[in-house]
C-alpha cells in the first residue's frame, strides 16, 4: 500500500506550509516503468548484439512475463540453458540480433527454448553504481 | 465452492526459475545449515531420493547422478511465494494463505462459473505465466474435499494439475484412490487405528457413520467424515488457528562447546520465539529449552528443561532471562553441542489473561512495541538483548546458496545479448 505521509503537528510552530494541502505521492520509477510488477524481473545485459535496439553491455533489462509476444518483440528466452536477449521472428522461428556481426539463429526442435518475457524497458547507468558493480565483474 | 492451490515441489522449483542451467536437471534443497534434504524436484524424486535424509548420508549418491544441491534460499522463496499468492488472490473473493506454497480459496459470488475444471486451468496458466511455478488446483464443496482434489490433481494418474469434486461420482472416484493418511487431518497414528477397523481408502472413511466415529475417535474424525460427504464443518478461522506451540531451533554451523556461545544461541532463539508469540497475541506460560550433541555422535548428549512463568508473558527480557535460570542444568563442559532451541509449549491468549492476585504482570507492552518496530524498520537484530549477541559460528551455514536474483542488485540474472 502506498501512503501519503501527513505529519501531525503539535504546538504552534510558525505558519503552516502553503504547500501542505497539495502534497501527493512522489514519483516512482517502478510505477512508471513496470506494467506488471508481479510478473517482472530484472536482468543484466551482457554482450553487444542488441546495440541496434539500444541495449548495451551493462544495461539493466526489465523483463515482463505477461506482455504479449509478437513478431519483432525484444524478448528474453531460455535458449539451451542460457538466458538470451534477442528479437523474435515468430514467422520464421528465428532469433535475430540488432547488430551486423551476429547472424540469425534458427530455433530447431533439438534446441531447448522457452520465452521468459518481453523487454519493453531497459535502462543504462552512465556512471557505474557500486550496488551493481559486483554483477558486472 | 472451496479451492486449494499449492506449488509442486516449491523450493526445488524456485531454484529453477532464475537458473536456466538447471531447469532440466534433478535438484534437491537442503534444510537450515545444510543438514537434511527438505525438497526434491520431480526428476530427483525419480532417482528415488527420499526427503528428510541427512545430506552427508546421500552425498556421494547425489554426486554420482549429477544432482544439483542447493541451500535454502529463503529470500528467493519468500519473493516467489508472494508473487504466486498475488496471482491466486485475483481469482476468488476470499483467499487464505495457509503456508509458503499453499493457499485456500473460498468462492462465494461465483455462480457464473459452470466449468470449474476450466477455471482451474485458467488459474494454473496465470500462475505459470507470471511466476514460472507449476501449481496443483483442487476444488471441492468443503475444505477437506478441496484438499483431496488437490492431492488428486498432482498425484493421481489421469489428472492434469486440476481436479474437481462436485458430485457423487467424482467424489467416489477420487476418495477411493486415496489412502487413509492421504486424507487431510488423518495422521499416521490415527490411520493405523482406523485401518484396524478394516478401512483402507478415503472412500471407506467417508462411508462410516459420523456418530460412531465420534464415539471411537473423537470430534475431529467425525468432522472429517462429514466434510468428506460434502458437509462443511471446518471454517476459515479454524484452519487459520493460532499456533499452539512455537519453536525456534537450529543446528550450529560449527559445533559449539563454549558456555557463552551456547547461552547466546539459546537467548537468540528465546527472543525469536518471543517475537513470534507477540505476533499472534499470545503469552508464554511454559517454555522448553533444550540442547544436544549430534545423534550420530558416540555418547549422544541431550538435555531439555521446562521453565514455567509465574504469570504468562510476552516480554522478551523475561523470556531471555528464563534461559539464565535454567542454563546450568543444560550446559555440560566438554560436550560439542550440535543443536539447541527454545519452544513455547503452553500459550495463553493475551486478551483473556487470567490475572493473579499475588504475581503482578511482568509484561511491558510499550517496550515490546518499540522493540518490534525498531527491528521491523531497521532489520531484524537491530536491537537485541545483549546476551544474545550474534556469533559467526552458529550463523546459518548455506554453502550451496543460489544468488539473490530478486533481492540483491549485484546478483540479478545475467542475460546474454
Amino acid at each position: 500500500m502506498k501512503v501519503i505521509p501527513v505529519y501531525i503537528e503539535a504546538g504552534i510552530s510558525g505558519f503552516e506550509s502553503p504547500a501542505a494541502e497539495y502534497k501527493e505521492l512522489n514519483l516512482s520509477l517502478e510505477e512508471l516503468l513496470l506494467q506488471h510488477p508481479n510478473a517482472t524481473f530484472f536482468g543484466l545485459a551482457n554482450g553487444r548484439s542488441m546495440e541496434g535496439r539500444g541495449i548495451f553491455d551493462g544495461d539493466v533489462l526489465v523483463v515482463d512475463r505477461v506482455e504479449h509476444v509478437s513478431n519483432g518483440s525484444v524478448i528474453v528466452a531460455n535458449f539451451n540453458g542460457c538466458f538470451v536477449c534477442k528479437i523474435i521472428d515468430t514467422d520464421k522461428g528465428l532469433l535475430l540480433s540488432a547488430s551486423d556481426e551476429n547472424k540469425p539463429i534458427a530455433i530447431t526442435e533439438a534446441d531447448s527454448f522457452q520465452i521468459e518475457g518481453v523487454v519493453n524497458v531497459s535502462f543504462r547507468l552512465h556512471k557505474k553504481l557500486p550496488k551493481l558493480l559486483s554483477c558486472l565483474a | 465452492m472451496f479451492g486449494l492451490i499449492d506449488a509442486v515441489s516449491f523450493y526445488a522449483r524456485c531454484e529453477k526459475v532464475f537458473d536456466p542451467t538447471i531447469r532440466n536437471k534433478p535438484v534437491v534443497v537442503l534444510t537450515n545449515n545444510d543438514g537434511c534434504i527438505c525438497a526434491v524436484c520431480p526428476m530427483a524424486r525419480e532417482l528415488g531420493i527420499p526427503k528428510f535424509i541427512p545430506y552427508f548420508k546421500i552425498k556421494s549418491f547425489l554426486a554420482k547422478h549429477n544432482v544439483v544441491v542447493r541451500s535454502s534460499n529463503y529470500e528467493l522463496y519468500a519473493d516467489l511465494s508472494e508473487r504466486m499468492m498475488n496471482v491466486i488472490a485475483r481469482y476468488s473473493d476470499r483467499h487464505y494463505v495457509y503456508s509458503i506454497d499453499e493457499s485456500f480459496l473460498h468462492f462465494r459470488n461465483f455462480a457464473c462459473i459452470d466449468d470449474w475444471h476450466q477455471y482451474g486451468h485458467v488459474i494454473r496458466k496465470a500462475v505459470w505465466c507470471e511466476t514460472r511455478l507449476p501449481v496443483g488446483v483442487g476444488f471441492g464443496s468443503t475444505l477437506t474435499l478441496a484438499k483431496a482434489a488437490n492431492h488428486a490433481s498432482k498425484k493421481l494418474a489421469g489428472f492434469d494439475g486440476v481436479a474437481v469434486i462436485d458430485d457423487h461420482s467424482s467424489r467416489k472416484e477420487i476418495l477411493s484412490r486415496m489412502t487413509l493418511t492421504d486424507v487431510w487431518g488423518i495422521g499416521t497414528k490415527l490411520g493405523k487405528r482406523l485401518s484396524m477397523l478394516g478401512l483402507k481408502t478415503g472412500w471407506d472413511l467417508a462411508n462410516q457413520s459420523p456418530k460412531s466415529m465420534r464415539s471411537q475417535f473423537g470430534v475431529v474424525v467425525e468432522r472429517t467424515v462429514n466434510e468428506l460427504n460434502g458437509m462443511p464443518c471446518l471454517n476459515w478461522d479454524e484452519i487459520g488457528q493460532d499456533k499452539r506451540e512455537i519453536f525456534s531451533t537450529r543446528s550450529f554451523g560449527q559445533r559449539v562447546s563454549d558456555e557463552h556461545a551456547l547461552k547466546a544461541a539459546l537467548s537468540s532463539h528465546a527472543s525469536i520465539v518471543a517475537k513470534k508469540v507477540r505476533g499472534q497475541q499470545s503469552l508464554i506460560k511454559r517454555l522448553v529449552i533444550f540442547a544436544s550433541s549430534s545423534p550420530h555422535d558416540d555418547n549422544y548428549y541431550k538435555k531439555s528443561v521446562i521453565y514455567e512463568f509465574p504469570v504468562a508473558t510476552d516480554n522478551t527480557l523475561k523470556i531471555v532471562a528464563a534461559i539464565s535460570y535454567v542454563f546450568d542444568s543444560i550446559y555440560m563442559p566438554g560436550i560439542m553441542f550440535y543443536r539447541c532451541g527454545v519452544g513455547a509449549v503452553e500459550l495463553e491468549n493475551s486478551q483473556f489473561q487470567q490475572q493473579d492476585m499475588f504475581n503482578v504482570t511482568v509484561n511491558n507492552p510499550q517496550l515490546m512495541k518499540c522493540y518490534d518496530s525498531v527491528n521491523h524498520r531497521y532489520g531484524s537484530g537491530a536491537i537485541e538483548v545483549a546476551v544474545a549477541e550474534k556469533n559467526d559460528k552458529w550463523a546459518m551455514r548455506r554453502n550451496f546458496l543460489s544468488p539473490g536474483y530478486t533481492s540483491k542488485w549485484s546478483e540479478i540474472p545475467k542475460i546474454i545479448c
